[in-house]
């Protein structure tokens, strides 16, 4: 997924790039036409319609709401700085909640497979509970990365956990 | 090339100043980069708690240095319309260099490194790295740096208003409205009318957040919900760095067109623009919180929503117009005209990986990893920055444009290519899930470490030529 973004990224930013060259470049060549400012408008509803389709096509998943009805909870608490979770193993293939909260400052719970991808993430914060919803489909252990800044142990708040197929 | 008169002369001794300070903070603060970047590529060992204060060195002195050098870009544009008053001008740059003393005692003898977020309560709770002092000291620091601001505001305000028919005369808010020619101010007045109502809104949130810390600081039963701090912040800290480059622009304005011997027009649709970017700076700073799931969700999806509106008066405004104004002009490259250009292209190309973290879907990939300084670092290092070493370059021009020695052109390809792999080696790092803010990286995550310290070794290299010929030239000239 990572990567998709990326090479997306990479592609959007090479053709405005390249356009930007192109006029920009071109201070000896012929200036713009009187038709410009059609261009621009044309550019500019460019914009808002794309803007509108992808708006509406990436929100309709809204990961903040969970799929199941009875999902499996994880409680996990970050504190300066240790990550504690409820639970030592968590079903494969099943919805789980992961609740999350802090003891003392903000912390983010990232969930890293066993290549060190990133999977998801939510903070953790003191005084809230904030909800992550993932199901995982591939059993291993899976690592729980501090991805808040919270003093100078941060990138040592390190934790993990199984996911193993539900017998 | 093309002789404009102005109603009034800027006052160009203390702007001139300002920006050989700010040359000099931003290499200091790009080799506190550099050794970062290096630490992390575990060619250089430094003790994590001092990494974390040089982070936070670097963050709250480059977002200063941006500011202060943009602030400076516009005052001085905006005294060619309006009679500014200097005194004002050194209480600001008074202000602001005892909030630096306090920010830097604060960091490096209190050893304050919580970030230049100073994200509630970590100030407060930092498991014994230091002590409140340090955290309070920080504050105040800020609190005296955001005065500063808000009083040059308030005068340029001001003079805006009585020169403009009233403050939404010189917003451009009444032209856009009728379109009436007559009732069009320069883009300067525009963009320094929109950037003062926004900038002082963000300014004041901030200063309130910072107030209720420094009181749980020193009296720690009274209580700050983490959430409405966290919403505070990110407010204050999303506008005041996106005005730093909304402040730099104006020195394309003004002196792209003694390159092209047009003047840069108030149309309709700038106007309009503007109008648009003083409401979606305010309302775009939810796409930080993403990550809060218990952040209502209307909140959420304007954060996304509003990042990616946030681009359209960029790109088919600024950037576009900028690309007709350059097209066919015969506009003679020199340093100045260079860095002004690239200042616009990487302000452009680095809010596209910004917008796409914009997106909910993404940002849960995304957020906090090495994409966000990879996409921050593009907008400011190849944005704010070279508009600011472009402004200076001019402020010292010689008689005639487009004399570009050998090293000069040098100074610039290594500043600018250095500095283009130094941030897409932070996006390819961000894809590969490497976090932000981790003083130690593992082993598999050096390799990229290294690449991008090296680019960056190249990117200052540039910078350190620019802002030495500055200094330079301008001993040389003082000389005179
Ligand atoms: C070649 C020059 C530069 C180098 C080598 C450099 C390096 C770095 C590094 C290594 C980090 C920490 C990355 C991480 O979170 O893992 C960082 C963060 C940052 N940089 Fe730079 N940087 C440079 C220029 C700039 C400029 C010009 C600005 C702004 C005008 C800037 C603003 C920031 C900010 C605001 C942060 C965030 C600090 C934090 O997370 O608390 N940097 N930089
Ligand atoms: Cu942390």
């Amino acid at each position: 997924m990572q990567s998709t973004i990326f090479v997306i990224t990479l592609v959007l930013m090479a053709v405005v790039g390249w356009l930007f060259w192109r006029a920009v470049s071109a201070v000896n060549g012929k200036p713009a036409g009187t038709n410009i400012n059609k261009r621009r408008t044309q550019l500019i509803w460019g914009m808002v319609i794309a803007g509108v389709l992808i708006s509406v096509g990436s929100m309709r998943e809204w990961p903040y709401a969970g799929a199941s009805e009875k999902p499996v909870v994880v409680n996990v608490v970050g504190g300066q700085w240790w990550w504690e979770i409820d639970k030592e193993s968590l079903p494969l293939h099943t919805e789980i909640e992961f609740r999350v909260t802090s003891e003392d400052v903000n912390h983010g719970m990232g969930i890293f497979n066993e290549d060190l991808q990133l999977l998801a993430q939510v903070q953790g914060m003191p005084g809230y509970v904030n909800k992550l919803y993932y199901t995982f489909d591939k059993p291993g252990t899976y690592q729980v990365l501090c991805l808040e800044f919270c003093g100078v142990a941060h990138h040592d708040m390190i934790n993990e956990f199984e996911v193993v197929a539900a017998e | 090339m093309m002789e404009q008169t102005y109603p009034y002369k800027p006052q160009a001794g203390a702007v001139k100043l300002t920006m050989l300070l700010g040359g000099v903070v931003f290499l200091l603060m790009m080799v506190f980069g550099l050794a970062l970047r290096a630490t992390q590529g575990g060619l250089f060992e430094i003790d994590p708690a001092i990494f974390y204060q040089i982070m936070t060195a670097h963050g709250a002195g480059m977002v200063g240095s941006a500011a202060l050098t943009g602030a400076a870009i516009m005052w001085y544009f905006v005294g060619r319309y309006v009679n500014l008053n200097a005194a004002i001008y050194w209480v600001f740059l008074g202000l602001f260099l005892i909030g630096v003393a306090l920010i830097l005692g604060s960091i490096f003898y209190g050893e304050f490194g919580g970030g230049w977020t100073f994200l509630f309560p970590l100030p407060a709770i930092s498991g014994g790295a230091w002590d409140v002092e340090a955290a309070v000291a920080f504050c105040f620091g800020y609190l005296f740096i955001g005065v500063g601001f808000l009083l040059i505001y308030l005068d340029m305000g001001y003079r805006i208003a009585i020169n403009y028919d009233g403050f939404l005369g010189g917003l451009g808010w009444r032209f856009a409205w009728s379109g009436n020619q007559e009732l069009a101010p320069p883009p300067t007045i525009i963009a320094a009318a929109s950037v003062i109502v926004f900038n002082s809104i963000g300014i004041v949130f901030g200063a309130m957040v910072l107030v209720a810390s420094i009181i749980n600081l020193l009296f720690p039963s009274f209580v700050v919900d983490p959430l409405m701090a966290k919403n505070a912040i990110y407010f204050f800290g999303h506008v005041f760095i996106n005005a730093t480059i909304y402040m730099a622009v104006v020195a394309v304005y003004e002196i792209i067109p003694e390159y092209t011997g047009k003047p840069w027009k108030t149309t309709r649709v700038f106007a309009l623009a503007w109008v648009a970017i003083v409401i979606f700076v305010q309302a775009v700073y939810f796409h930080h919180l993403l990550q809060d799931a218990v952040m209502p969700d209307w909140a959420l999806a304007l954060g996304q929503i509003v990042s990616y509106a946030s681009g359209i008066p960029l790109m088919a405004v600024t950037t576009f117009s900028l690309c007709v104004y350059v097209k066919g002009s015969g506009l003679k490259w020199d340093l100045t005209s260079s860095l002004l250009v690239l200042g616009v292209a990487g302000w452009t190309l680095g809010s596209i990986p910004a917008t796409i973290d914009g997106m909910v879907a993404v940002n849960r990939l995304m957020h906090n990893t090495q994409w966000v300084p990879g996409h921050f670092h593009t907008y400011l290092l190849l944005g704010e920055v070279a508009m600011a070493f472009g402004f200076s370059a001019w402020l010292v021009r010689g008689k005639e444009q487009g004399i570009r020695s050998g090293l000069e052109r040098f100074a610039f390809l290594s500043y600018a290519l250095g500095g283009a792999g130094f941030v897409l080696v932070f996006l390819w790092s961000g894809a590969s899930s490497i976090p932000r803010r981790w003083a130690i990286h593992l082993e598999s995550w050096q390799f990229q470490d290294r690449i991008g310290t090296f680019f960056a070794a190249v990117a200052i290299l540039g910078s350190l030529l620019i802002v030495s010929r500055y200094t330079l030239r301008l001993m040389r000239k003082g000389e005179e």
